[in-house]
């Protein structure tokens, strides 16, 4: 982890193109069908456990058997691939894009993001805290609690297949959680964000920095 | 003086009486491939009076066996006829007194990871075809694994993963807890325990029941080898409409379809919602739908019936 920010580079970033722009691929490969169009909005899931799906955003039909596809994301549908509408796509193609506006919290993430040391799900599947670790969590706090290479930190938990999950990654503190008990978390995607203890205050500056930047607008 | 002792030689016999059963109910399978794949299971067996928790005792031998540079025995199975320490998921208390079957298999693992989610549901399925197989034919499985007469558990199962380490060898140890002539539960289990004497009404012989669980056993680890190579090479597995045999196994066992259910990832201490379960996933997720219509497919977790 750099200690040398550009504040005026990242925050300028995000001010002059506050989206995040998410690409949707095909799942499969099969024949697509659009169910919407450039500059519709769409929604994310929904509801406590989020079983409301998504705005429909294509079918994909491999074999008969047709599929829908919805949005994982709240935005605007941009650069969509009209001529592939009716097509038989490769798995993997992109297929349109959605423009995601950002929010506060969501730019705090995005740039802590891309300061902190990001341990990723090795599987999909869900995850709580070692037993130890949750202990001293409850006892400290996140940020108080520093891991080593090699620490068992975390419990992979997948069709009652309970796995220990061992932190690989510089020394550091737990600072951002990214998973939530009981939530799926897919492959690859980031469960807890590591800071070096003596990074800790620039992480903090960077925090206040936003919120200052963003609450006087 | 050991009451459950099972041996190798006991063993490779209910596997020769298990092959033509399997031919018989699995005839487009290759039935000696598959128990061969299995084969692993029990090639050593340690039994033990007492031991606080078998699984703990399998991590600690392959920190010794590692630690002396040898290689640990795949499929090596610990049992004890009483334990001290055992323990279910989370914080919750498993009673192991004498009478029972408690121990663990330990699995140096070479699975993909489409196949180790099903080895949870392997360990279940072979346990209530053991309890089929005495006699219990009312005994159903609850997803995942947990092994029921009516609403009360005769057996539960937990799979954990486990590194060595010395060399990260990846083992899953698989415990097992079947409760067989264990008549009297702690209070709290009593409205919610059962045994294969108390629902069968006569006692068994431990080792045998052991061995007869263990043949299943290596039948079921042996589908998921088997399964793995048939997807590889076919792209869809053995079962009706290309499902896992395990999975069209389990289904068969299970009463869990079409029930209403209370789920939440730990469902004794934080209920999550009420759903009904409308079906099983091809890879074992389970699918619930609310009252408003709305599915979803859960991969973790736990159930209670309504």
């Amino acid at each position: 982890m750099s200690s040398k920010i550009d504040f005026d580079e990242i925050l300028g970033k995000y001010k002059s193109d506050p989206y995040n722009y998410v690409d949707v691929l095909a799942v499969h490969t099969g024949r697509v069908e659009f169910k919407v169009v450039d500059g519709d909005d769409v929604q994310a899931p929904s509801g406590e456990w989020q079983q409301i799906p998504g705005t429909r955003l294509y079918e994909i039909n491999r074999e008969r058997n047709p599929k829908l596809i919805s949005a994982q994301i709240n935005g605007t549908v941009m650069d969509i691939r009209t001529e592939l509408d009716g097509q038989f796509v490769e798995a993997g193609e992109k297929l349109m894009t959605i423009r995601h506006p950002l929010k506060k919290k969501e730019i705090i993430e995005a740039i802590l993001k891309e300061v902190l040391y990001l341990f990723p799900a090795p599987e999909t599947a869900k995850y709580f805290f070692a037993l130890d670790i949750q202990s001293r969590i409850e006892k400290k706090g996140a940020r108080e609690i520093t891991i080593d290479n090699g620490d068992e930190i975390l419990t992979m938990s997948l069709m009652k297949r309970d796995t220990p999950v061992y932190y690989k990654g510089e020394r550091g503190v737990i600072h951002s959680v990214y998973f939530k008990p009981g939530v799926s978390v897919p492959q690859g995607e980031p469960l807890i964000g590591v800071c070096a203890p003596d990074k800790l205050p620039l992480i903090q500056k960077i925090i206040t920095r936003v919120k200052a930047d963003w609450d006087a607008e | 003086m050991t009451q459950n002792c099972p041996t190798r030689t006991l063993l490779a016999e209910t596997l020769q009486q298990e092959l033509p059963l399997r031919q018989a109910t699995h005839p487009h399978l290759d039935c000696e491939v598959t128990f061969r794949y299995g084969g692993f299971v029990g090639s050593v067996i340690e039994c033990h009076a007492e031991l606080p928790r078998a699984m703990d005792h399998a991590r600690s031998h392959i920190a010794r066996i590692e630690g002396e540079s040898g290689s640990v025995p795949n499929g090596m199975v610990i049992l004890a006829d009483t334990m001290s320490r055992s323990k279910g998921r989370f914080t919750r208390s498993w009673h192991a007194p004498a009478g029972g079957v408690w121990g663990c298999l330990v699995h140096a693992n070479t699975l993909l990871d489409l196949s180790k989610r099903f080895v949870p549901l392997a360990v279940g399925v072979a346990c209530c075809e053991a309890v089929h197989a005495v006699g219990g034919d009312k005994a159903t499985l609850r997803w995942v694994n947990d092994v029921l007469f009516g609403e009360k558990k005769v057996a539960g199962f937990l799979v954990e993963g486990f590194s060595g380490p010395r060399y990260s060898d990846e083992y899953h140890m698989v415990g097992f807890g079947i409760n067989v002539n264990n008549r009297t539960f702690p209070e709290e289990l009593s409205g919610s325990a059962t045994s294969l004497v108390h629902e069968l009404g006569r006692e068994f012989d431990l080792t045998r029941f052991t061995t007869l669980f263990l043949a299943k056993l290596a039948w079921n680890f042996g589908l998921l080898y088997y399964e793995e190579a048939t997807y590889l090479e076919n792209g869809s597995y053995s079962g009706q409409d290309g499902m896992h045999q395990l999975l069209a196994n389990w289904r068969n066992l299970s009463d869990t379809i079409g029930q209403r259910v209370v789920f939440g990832f730990d469902v004794m201490t934080s209920p999550q919602y009420e759903a009904t379960v409308i079906g099983v996933d091809p890879d074992g997720g389970l699918r619930l739908r609310f009252d408003d219509g709305a599915v979803v497919v859960e991969h973790s977790g736990e159930i209670r019936y309504r």
